[in-house]
């Protein structure tokens, strides 16, 4: 394994990808086990951005900028998605007191 | 016009008043039905009259029907002397009659009014292409369609439910013998490879020379015309399958005159006619013709003599006449056949006609028994039903006797045949008969005093547009006879030199002795219809016998215990136990297993809990990520 040159101090890029992983398994699990709007769509940015560490980890590591332009272009869609995310919950928040997403299952078939 | 645009235009006539009345035709006026409906019917007589005086002889092909290898149905009207002769009777005496119905059905509203002349038109056209077909199949065709207007017509008032039985009894019967026509020329396409008639009779004429015997390879041939018989019989009302005839007095009385008199069961003395060529080789086949003729006649006559309805006295006799026919045809003597058809549907027709004016003034009863005294009321209804009656009966100069009297005598003169004299003698018992029941009917119904139930007092005199048809056949069933008097030996034999160029000659003359007891037969039936208003039928005298012969000798109980009943017994167990616990079942139960897929089972899938679908989503990324994995570190 390839190791990374962080700062002068030299480190194994499986760290990195360990900690990515860390971070986009709290993520999911915060999605799954969370019942707060607002919590999940943190997790949900946690996750985006695990993935993002993931794409500079290995665009440092084969030396090809395509990788953290990608990250740059998935920080502007989250972004974007943040927006819409919290338009909608707004939106719900005005019709109703919704502190559960477990409230808000009216497609049950 | 060309005789073959003529021909066309015989069968387009009533075709199309049929469409016009079925279509648009009912929301006009009802003078519009008045006229359309009789008068398509007279322009096909119109145009068969042209075709008559232009002597027209010829087969015309219109188009190919049907085109399958060597196999070809051209639709093709075949103009010969034996069927411009079928298209006089349909046309003219259809004519008289239809118009008849003007003033006969007045009663009934605007649309039925007009679907009742739609049928009788349907009715004329399909009898036309019955007898105008130069090919089995569009015979067939014809066959089945008059059946099928026969089962409309009798079936016309169908909210009494006898109508409606008596209607699908008719069909039913029909159809038995529809299948023994299509079965018959079936086998004569195997053997011939040919269905138009033409084709047929060349083969025939090839594979038996005249005067050669060959009967020993000719099974094939009485088995074709066994089956041809079937059909005939079925749609003649002979034995055995005729119960559906006076069941079919339920209809309206023109239908009962036009169809079940004068033309359509009539149809199997023509079938037998026109096939004569098959019949004359098949000897077995030809035999039986005359037989159940004879046979058929006798057993009819028998049980029209204790009818108190009067118009099954009328379908019973009918059935004798068309038994006659059959005798006729059967022995050989066609021409003597077909004159008998004529002049039936001259006196038949009259007979319901004038039938028509008393049940219509006595308010749709037909009991003879409730009638009575109906002379002094109904003049000239009287008059013309009696002339009817004699003509039935066969009284000089009556166009019945100069028919019935050369059928018989023909019949017993045939030299070297003792059947057919043992079929004669059964023949000149039924005459006798005949004069009997004529007789009852006549006396019972317009002799006497007014029966106490008569349900009207004073009758109406009928309409003019009803007395002029009865009139004229009155008047035909009176000339009539004169065109043909060989019987008496007065040498004038219009039908029999017209059809002779057709069904050929008749191959014997009558003795002197078949006419003095022609004569003699004639006196005495005469007597006996005079006798009939004094003398009650010998079988009211013997209990049985009477009960025999009200219950019809028991063909209709029979038939429904062989054959009704085992059927509803069927039926009933394939719907109790069969349609009931297995097929409704299982069209029940597949629903149920539907619904619990599509509701119970897959509901839980759809929770609307955002993480339930969360979790399904992350357990599939894992499961084909992990999968994906393994199957790299396998490889």
């Amino acid at each position: 394994m390839s190791t990374l040159d962080i700062g002068g101090s030299q480190l194994d890029a499986s760290w990195f990808l360990l900690l990515s992983a860390v971070l986009f398994s709290l993520g999911a699990v915060g999605v799954l086990v969370r019942r707060n709007p607002l919590v999940i769509l943190i997790s949900i940015e946690l996750m985006l951005n695990a993935a993002n560490l993931t794409l500079v980890t290995f665009s440092r590591q084969l030396q090809n900028m395509e990788g953290q332009l990608f990250a740059l272009m998935s920080m502007t869609v989250a972004a974007a998605e943040a927006v819409v995310g919290l338009a909608i919950l707004v939106d719900i928040f005005r019709v109703r007191d919704a502190e559960d997403v477990d409230d808000l299952s009216e497609l049950k078939g | 016009m060309s005789n073959a645009a003529l021909a066309l235009l015989i069968l387009l006539f009533p075709a199309g008043g049929a469409v016009v009345l079925a279509g648009r035709g009912w929301r006009l006026p009802r003078i519009f039905t008045v006229i359309v409906g009789p008068g398509v019917v007279w322009l096909s007589f119109i145009a068969t009259m042209a075709l008559f005086l232009g002597n027209a002889n010829g087969d015309f092909t219109y188009w190919t029907w049907i085109k399958s290898g060597s196999f070809s149905v051209p639709f093709g009207l075949l103009i010969d002397n034996l069927s411009l002769f079928m298209c006089f009777v349909i046309t003219g005496v259809g004519g008289l009659i239809v118009t008849y119905s003007v003033g006969y059905m007045e009663h009934e509203d605007g649309p039925s009014y007009a679907r009742f002349f739609c049928y009788m038109d349907i009715f004329v056209f399909s009898m036309l292409l019955l007898v105008l077909a130069d090919n089995l199949v569009f015979l067939i065709v014809g066959w089945a369609m008059v059946g099928l207007s026969s089962y409309l017509l009798i079936g016309f008032w169908y909210q009494r439910r006898s109508a409606v039985l008596a209607a699908r009894k008719a069909f039913v019967m029909n159809v038995i013998g529809d299948v023994g026509m299509i079965l018959g020329t079936f086998v004569l396409f195997v053997n011939v490879h040919s269905v138009s008639y033409s084709g047929v009779f060349d083969s025939l004429v090839r594979l038996c020379p005249a005067n050669s015997n060959c009967n020993g390879d000719s099974g094939w041939l009485e088995l074709a015309a066994f089956l041809l018989l079937v059909g005939a019989i079925a749609k003649s009302a002979q034995l055995p399958l005729h119960t559906w005839l006076p069941d079919a007095m339920e209809g309206p009385t023109p239908v009962s005159a036009l169809i079940h008199a004068a033309t359509m069961v009539t149809a199997g003395v023509y079938l037998v006619g026109r096939m004569h060529l098959i019949y004359d080789i098949a000897t077995y086949a030809h035999a039986a013709v005359a037989i159940i003729g004879a046979v058929t006649a006798l057993f009819a006559a028998t049980i029209a003599i204790v009818q108190v309805d009067i118009k099954r006295v009328l379908a019973y006799s009918t059935m004798i006449q068309i038994g006659y026919m059959f005798l006729a045809v059967g022995i050989g003597a066609y021409s003597a056949g077909f004159f008998h058809l004529l002049s039936h549907a001259f006196f038949k027709a009259l007979l319901f006609l004038a039938a028509g004016n008393v049940i219509h003034a006595m308010h749709d009863e037909q009991d003879m028994r409730k009638y009575g005294g109906l002379w002094r009321d109904m003049r000239l209804t009287s008059i013309t039903f009696l002339v009817g009656s004699l003509s039935l009966v066969g009284v000089i100069p009556l166009v019945g006797f100069f028919s019935k009297e050369q059928i018989l005598g023909l019949a017993f003169s045939k030299p070297d045949d003792a059947m057919v004299q043992i079929l004669w003698l059964v023949g000149a018992a039924t005459a006798l008969i005949t004069g009997f029941y004529t007789g009852r009917m006549w006396w019972l119904s317009f002799w006497g005093k007014p029966s106490p139930q008569r349900p009207v007092e004073h009758p109406h005199a009928p309409r003019l547009v009803m007395m002029v048809p009865v009139a004229t056949l009155a008047v035909l069933a009176i000339v009539g006879g004169f065109i043909e008097t060989r019987a008496l030996g007065l040498g004038l034999s219009a039908v029999s030199d017209f059809l002779g160029k057709v069904v050929g000659p008749p191959a014997w003359e009558d003795t002197g002795v078949a006419v003095a007891l022609g004569l003699v037969t004639m006196l005495l039936g005469a007597a006996l219809f005079a006798g009939a208003m004094r003398i009650r039928p010998w079988s009211s005298y013997v209990p049985w016998a009477q009960t025999l012969l009200e219950r019809k000798y028991y063909f209709d109980d029979i038939y429904a215990a062989a054959f009704v009943r085992p059927l509803d017994w069927v039926a009933g167990v394939a719907f109790r136990d069969v349609e009931r616990p297995v097929i409704d079942a299982a069209v029940v139960d597949t629903g149920r297993l539907t619904r619990w897929t599509s509701v119970e089972a897959s509901r839980n899938l759809q929770t609307g809990y955002f993480r339930n679908y969360v979790l399904v989503f992350v357990v599939g990324v894992v499961a084909i990520g992990g999968g994906l994995v393994i199957m790299r570190a396998l490889s």
